[in-house]
């Protein structure tokens, strides 16, 4: 760092600048977007400067869409809601059943068991289409379409895997002399999983599962087969904005920011955990 | 009080055999060293004893009673890392204490303070290991393996971590620290000076056998193998390869094409293939030619420990080691000079199978 | 002749958002040809820097460093004529154990047959002919680090720098590998420096040593020297295993001399010869004496036994006398318990007096 010129400290502000530039300007356009009506938006050329107006927003809040062809009923704020329900639930479920898993993958070494993480892990590779097909009717036969446990059920196939091979990586970083310790000092392994692993894993297990909430999140296509109108999340509920009289740019670019808003301030809170160290010092090194 | 019984036991790892029909008692209120060299299979017998695995074959007993199979939290054994192993997350004084909690035992407090005053770590006790020193963490390691009064106390080398001025304050401090109780203890270590200042008996362990258990002085005066010589004493033992024969009824052997005198002749010595082993701080070392002496040249002096160690050549192209006190005369690289050692310090092993040979008149322990 | 000058060195290391770290300050070193030199000292003392701004790995933040009289310090490291062995050992892992030491003297237009002769006699010499067809990762980390020690010592060089050379090696071998290295380098007049936290190491090799903490080189000396005159405080109590024992003593004159009271049942008369001029106002200072020089079994010292631990070639004995803690070590066996009562002779020929500050007032009497 001591040799950088003059020269070099300019080059690297400009270079940053132009990333910087290139990767937010859409996300700034967006949210210009929002607060613009649709003819605004339409004008060539486009203009930096407008009156802003938040018709775009009180049109997702009280779900009444003003079009050229009249007015539109949407269910944008139940859209949100089911998002938020769909999302937290697979989560949660997901780390239930995938924390344990990948503590069990990680300490103990069992026949089959690298290729039931791989098994799993698979899952990720698949096109999300290969499997619907099928899994529409088996879930017509279960009696499971159009419900959100239905839902929540096939987003694991999103969360589980994401949780179980991020978590499993972080509960290998840990030193089994930790836990070896813990239980000589008394006890059990439950305990040990539960005061000790749990807790230093908890970077990770935060990072997977935000990880995880944001993929569930963005999901489309199973939501889009499996739910009906009452049941799903904003990204099939922004097909609503597609109607006979054109598209809607500016309820869209609201619905854009609304529906992003939830997971960027997760991110924000979770950063500072995310980033804490593993270890903490306790094993020399 | 409890006896620590560990009765052939045995433990493979697909080719490997880190542990081949170990026997091994601990008396309670006795510190053993378990000593090796790296690979030797210490650690594997710890764990085997934590419970962290179970052995292929034999039995460990504490106080009589079988603990293969038991959950390691029901064995009543109390374990040091080499690592430290602390808990991250909790503070100094709540991973001492995590030893007591589970047994439900009285004044957590007052313990947690009586412990840590004795190991000198009051000051930190509600420090994360994080703001810990090397030397802190062992300490506060020690203080947790020990609070609970454990019967067995398992210590895999606990100070392979900390600096060597502080390794030498353990040494002094950890032997009595250990006898407060009455654990039987297993100490294990690679460094051999260590084992013989902390350790009643010190059991060598070499490629997952015990091929030695005995006291230090009787290790270091008498090892029962090549092997076991070679590991102890800094610098290493010198050996040479001899046939020794009987001249005028004294026992001698032909070193680099001198003759030196092994004491009375020895039947079980005569003309088998032999090493001859003297120690380094027993060969004595002069400028003129006397009874005995190998001639030899001085290729090096390398001061260590306040002895001036000397790297000889001797005619014969072998080299030796000598360890000569501070206040001995130490001449410089390059002289010719004249090597001896007394007959009670020569030892005689088998070429074939590095077992000892007994020489009756072989200096004996203290 | 002058080999290695260095210069006012300093060594700053900044980054951004931290406050700059001094590495090294204002090291002044001249090393003589065919010296081999020791950089002793705890981790962070500035010792791998040092080495590492001679080797061009480094830039020096001001100084000059000057190798046969020519500045080195602003050339690249390959023009620098130095060889280097790593702590990491760095060996080419798609290379045999030979290939790694041959390709050291690739550049030096040397035929098949002598590079074949230099190889095997330096794997011969650090006992690694047996290794020589074996790759890196099929060796243990004690032959890997004589692989990297033979790769640099093959070399034509006018310097060779050691980083921490020895430190992983096998026990049972050190001992004589030390002498080995030791009559090679002296046999061939090379000049080495190698850094190193193990003074047992630095005394073993080294013609002088290099004392540095906090990037202040505190003393450069022969190892007697440094045990028999250290410069200051901290070198007598770095140096020497176990370390010194120190007793903190209040100054009074008595009839003829001064008095040294160290507490209860510890004083002792000494001649004065300029100490009391020395003194500062409180009156104080510390006593240094060496482990091996108390003598234990005679004296007026009383001590309880602490711990007497018998190692095979020397006795440590550790006793309490009233509070402060006195090693001694002993050639012979020392029949003591734990608790026992024993006398030590502390005699005041072997102290070494220090003023409060850590400056050396009087050294211990050569013996």
């Amino acid at each position: 760092m001591e040799h950088s010129s003059l020269a070099g400290r300019i080059f690297r502000g400009v270079a940053l600048t132009l990333i910087l530039i290139f990767f937010m300007f859409p996300i700034v356009w967006i949210f210009l977007m929002s607060f613009q009506t649709n003819e605004q938006i339409l004008r060539i050329p486009p203009r930096i400067l407008f009156e802003p107006t938040l018709a775009n927003y009180t049109a997702l809040i009280s779900g009444q869409l003003h079009t050229a062809a009249g007015n539109l009923e949407i269910s944008f704020m139940r859209n949100l809601f089911n998002s938020v329900v769909l999302s937290s639930a697979a989560v949660m479920l997901a780390l239930v059943l995938g924390v344990p898993a990948a503590y069990a993958f990680a300490r103990f070494k069992f026949r089959l068991g690298e290729t039931i993480a791989f098994t799993l892990l698979s899952f990720r590779f698949a096109p999300p289409l290969l499997v619907l097909l099928p899994l529409s009717l088996y879930y017509q036969e279960l009696g499971l379409n159009d419900t959100y446990f239905g839902i929540v059920w096939v987003y694991q196939l999103i969360a589980l895997p994401l949780i179980l091979w991020i978590v499993r990586g972080y509960f290998e970083d840990i030193s089994p002399d930790i836990e070896h310790a813990y239980r000589l000092a008394g006890h059990s392994w439950r305990e040990a999983f539960t005061r000790i692993a749990v807790p230093l894993a908890g970077p990770g297990i935060a990072a997977a599962g935000l990880l995880s909430f944001i993929f569930c999140w963005n999901n489309f296509v199973f939501a889009l087969i499996l739910a009906s109108a009452d049941k799903q999340p904003v990204t099939v509920g922004a097909l609503a904005f597609v109607t006979a009289s054109g598209i809607q740019y500016g309820q869209i670019a609201a619905a854009i920011v609304l529906s992003v808003t939830p997971t960027l301030l997760l991110a924000l809170y979770a950063q500072r955990y995310l980033v804490e160290g593993l270890s903490l010092g306790a094993v020399k090194g | 009080m409890a006896r620590l019984d560990i009765n052939s036991v045995s433990k493979s790892f697909g080719a490997a055999r880190p542990a081949d029909a170990l026997s091994l008692t601990v008396e309670p209120g006795e510190i053993v060293a378990v000593f090796g060299p790296s690979g030797s299979g210490k650690t594997v017998l710890l764990r085997m004893i934590a419970g962290m695995f179970e052995p292929d074959d034999g039995d460990i007993q504490v106080g009589g009673r079988s603990i293969v199979g038991a959950a390691p939290e029901r064995r009543g054994i109390g374990m040091a890392f080499q690592n430290f192993a602390l808990f991250p997350h909790m503070s100094a004084r709540d991973n001492i204490a995590s030893g007591l909690r589970a047994k439900a035992a009285g004044d957590v407090a007052t313990r947690v303070a009586a412990i840590s005053k004795l190991l000198k770590i009051e000051h930190v006790l509600g420090h994360t290991p994080r703001e810990l020193s090397n030397g802190q963490k062992q300490r506060t390691a020690l203080a947790r393996a020990l609070i609970g009064n454990p019967e067995v106390l398992l210590l895999d080398d606990p100070l392979r971590n900390v600096d060597a001025k502080l390794r030498y304050e353990m040494r002094l401090e950890l032997p009595s620290l250990l006898r407060r109780g009455t654990a039987a203890v297993l100490y294990v270590t690679q460094d051999y000076r260590e084992a013989m200042a902390i350790a009643d008996r010190i059991a060598v362990l070499i490629g997952g056998r015990l091929v030695q258990v005995a006291t230090p002085d009787e290790i270091y005066a008498q090892p029962a193998s090549v092997a076991v010589a070679r590991l102890f004493g800094d610098p290493t033992i010198n050996l040479a390869e001899v046939v020794p024969f009987a001249e005028h009824g004294a026992l001698c052997a032909r070193v680099s094409g001198a003759m030196v005198g092994l004491g009375s002749a020895d039947v079980d010595a005569l003309e088998r293939e032999c090493w001859l082993g003297v120690r380094p701080e027993d060969l004595v070392v002069s400028s003129s030619p006397g009874e005995g002496a190998i001639p030899a040249k001085i290729l090096a002096i390398t001061p260590m420990h306040e002895k001036a160690v000397l790297l000889l050549r001797l005619a014969d192209g072998t080299e030796w080691l000598a360890a000569l006190p501070p206040e001995a005369p130490r001449g410089a690289a390059d002289d010719a000079v004249f090597i001896g050692f007394a007959a009670d310090a020569a030892m005689l092993f088998d070429r074939a199978t590095g077992q000892k040979i007994g020489l009756s008149h072989r200096r004996q322990a203290a | 002749m002058d080999m290695l000058e260095l210069k006012g060195i300093d060594k700053v290391y900044r980054s951004r958002g931290k406050e700059p770290v001094q590495a090294v300050r204002a090291l002044d070193m001249v090393v003589e040809k065919g010296e081999i030199v020791a950089l002793l000292g705890s981790s962070g003392c500035g010792k791998t820097s040092t080495l590492r701004m001679i080797a061009g790995f480094e830039d020096v933040s001001a100084g000059s460093i000057a190798l046969r009289g020519r500045p080195i310090h602003e050339l690249p490291p390959a023009r620098r004529k130095v060889a280097m062995a790593f702590e990491g050992y760095s060996l080419y892992p798609p290379l045999t154990v030979r290939e790694n030491i041959a390709f050291a003297l690739k550049s030096a237009q040397l035929s098949r047959a002598e590079v074949d002769r230099r190889v095997n006699e330096i794997a011969r010499l650090i006992e690694i002919d047996d290794i020589l067809d074996r790759y890196p990762r099929a060796i243990s980390g004690g032959q890997q680090q004589r692989v990297s020690l033979a790769r640099a010592l093959v070399r034509d060089a006018d310097l060779y720098l050691l980083d921490e050379p020895m430190g992983q090696l096998e026990p049972q071998l050190r001992a004589v590998l030390r002498g080995r290295i030791k009559s090679l380098l002296a046999e061939r007049g090379m000049t080495a420096i190698f850094v190193t936290h193990d003074q047992t190491e630095a005394s073993a090799l080294a013609d002088r040593i290099a004392v540095m903490e906090g990037g202040v080189l505190q003393q450069f000396a022969s190892e007697k020297e440094l045990k028999s005159r250290p410069a200051n405080l901290f070198v007598a109590s770095f140096i020497g295993e176990p370390p010194m024992n120190l007793l903190d003593a209040d100054v009074s004159r008595s009839d003829g001399g001064l008095r040294l009271s160290a507490g209860s049942g510890m004083s002792f008369d000494i001649a004065d010869n300029g100490l009391e001029a020395a003194l500062d106002k409180a009156r104080q200072v510390r006593i240094g004496i060496r482990p091996q020089k108390i003598a234990v079994g005679t004296g007026t010292v009383r001590v309880k036994v602490v711990s007497n631990q018998w190692l095979g070639d020397q006795s440590h004995v550790a006793g309490d006398c009233d509070g402060r803690m006195l090693i001694a070590v002993t050639q012979g066996r020392v029949a003591a318990r734990p608790g026992d009562i024993v006398p030590f002779a502390l005699e005041p020929r072997h102290f070494h007096i220090f003023a409060t500050d850590g400056s050396c007032i009087r050294h211990a009497e050569a013996s």
